[in-house]
């Protein structure tokens, strides 16, 4: 049996009682004389049965996030200790001879590009709706997706034609980060509107940008603006926020 | 752990609240992951039946049927349940090797409860995989469920009426296939009741 839409579409009918009564009744024969459609069937109604309780599926979602939260959590711990060990070892070293003044300003700066590299991830890739530029898109998505940020900002910042929207504006900005071009990424992050669905994505990198340039203050109101918001990135904020203020 | 705490994560467990659930989580999942490790599993399938057994919780607490003997802790009700899950599990793997003796007294639980273990071992999977779908799968297939027509999806989306009929296509065929490569699906039998 091949699975096909016309034929899912069908179940779906039969299954909500909206196939005309005489396709029910030829339906339910071509179900009886046929095991395989018959475990089809029953498949699709249990999917829908399923996973229509959204409840339990919403905790089940809360569950992978906590468990991936403490991943994290734990997996920076060792980050920390492992860090601490080596401004430990770099300490004694300073206290040996290097003097005070240098010990702060790499302590600092440090502190900035650890957290920037503990929080940082790139922005994922998602699927686009197919349209006319469907092809250039598959290229950006590709290279974006392998890492080529050259060639994602070549594209986008070549072609004019090229519909930047606020989803391709997060790959162009998230691309010049990971360049060293971080004023060109800021300029990206900020054409992305409170009102859009992006603007939470948008405000957590522009937040990290500025930790990257070691803008405490502008990274930290940021930050604030996401807690505020209350979205997936809120507890992600408050941690960093917390750092911060250490 | 008093009566008082168990009241309160039992509280929490219904209400959703992330807080006092990963307290929980931290303080009991090291147990089961060490549990799990030890009888030939990995992580993954000790945080699949952590969690999966937290749901079977859940849905008793939701239900208003969670029964726990007054001389048995929630910790250790959740316990029996994981042990329990994963026994079942492994001998669906085929690799039926737990220990007996890992069955502590108070973690034998009635074969109605086992039953309804078996019952729901279908439904984990169902929403395993679906949580592993794109974002755009689970975002077609949630407004879906939810009851939505496709004129409606397609308004909220703002994809095609036509898109939007063959992106749920694909999704719910990418979740079958999933599920279907899982060794445990196959073992498994259809629970759905007939309408």
């Amino acid at each position: 049996m091949e699975r096909t839409q016309e034929l899912f579409e069908k179940i779906e009918l039969y299954l909500s009682k909206e196939l005309p009564a005489q396709e029910v009744i030829a339906f339910e024969k071509e179900i009886s004389m046929d095991s395989e459609l018959e475990l089809e069937v029953e498949k699709h109604r249990e999917l829908q049965r399923v996973l229509s309780d959204t409840d339990t599926l919403l905790f089940k979602e809360k569950l992978h996030k906590i468990s991936t939260e403490i991943k994290r959590e734990s997996s920076e711990e060792s980050t920390i200790s492992y860090s601490l060990f080596w401004k430990i070892a770099a300490s004694i070293v300073i206290v040996f001879g290097v003097g005070t003044l240098l010990w702060n300003t790499l302590n600092t700066s440090g502190d900035f590009s650890d957290l920037y590299a503990a929080y940082y991830e790139i922005y994922p890739v998602e699927d686009v709706i197919r349209g006319s530029t469907q092809v250039e898109k598959d290229v950006i998505m590709k290279s974006y997706a392998e890492g080529d940020y050259q060639k994602v900002v070549a594209i986008l910042s070549d072609n004019t034609s090229f519909p930047l929207t606020e989803q391709f504006r997060l790959y162009l900005g998230n691309s010049y980060l990971n360049l060293g071009k971080e004023q060109e990424a800021l300029e990206q992050f900020q054409q992305i509107g409170d009102d859009s669905k992006y603007s939470e994505n948008a405000n957590w990198y522009q937040a990290l940008t500025y930790l990257k340039l070691k803008d405490a203050e502008k990274s930290s109101a940021l930050l604030k603006d996401i807690v505020d918001f209350d979205g997936v990135y809120k507890e992600k904020a408050q941690e960093l926020l917390a750092k911060l203020e250490d | 752990m008093s009566i008082n705490d168990d009241r309160k994560i039992l509280e929490g467990i219904l209400a959703g609240d992330a807080k006092a659930i990963k307290a929980f989580y931290k303080k009991n999942f090291s147990y089961i992951k060490g549990f799990v490790l030890k009888n030939s599993g990995d992580e993954e399938d000790a945080e699949d039946i952590f969690q999966d057994a937290l749901i079977v919780i859940y849905e008793k607490l939701k239900a208003g049927t969670l029964d726990i003997h007054s001389n048995v802790t929630v910790r250790t009700y959740l316990y029996a349940i994981c042990k329990n899950m994963w026994r079942s599990r492994l001998r669906k793997k085929k690799k039926m090797i737990v220990d007996n003796e890992v069955l502590e007294e108070n973690e034998r639980i009635e074969k109605s409860i086992s039953e309804e273990i078996e019952y729901k071992e279908r439904e984990h999977l169902y929403r395993k995989y679906f949580l592993a779908l794109s974002d755009s799968c689970k975002e077609i297939l949630n407004l879906v469920f939810d009851g939505n027509n496709m004129k409606e999806i397609a308004s909220i989306t703002g994809y095609s009426d036509g898109y939007t009929r063959k992106k749920k296509f694909e999704c719910k065929k990418a979740l079958l296939e999933k599920l279907e490569k899982d060794p445990m699906f196959q073992e498994l039998k259809i629970t759905s009741v007939k309408d």
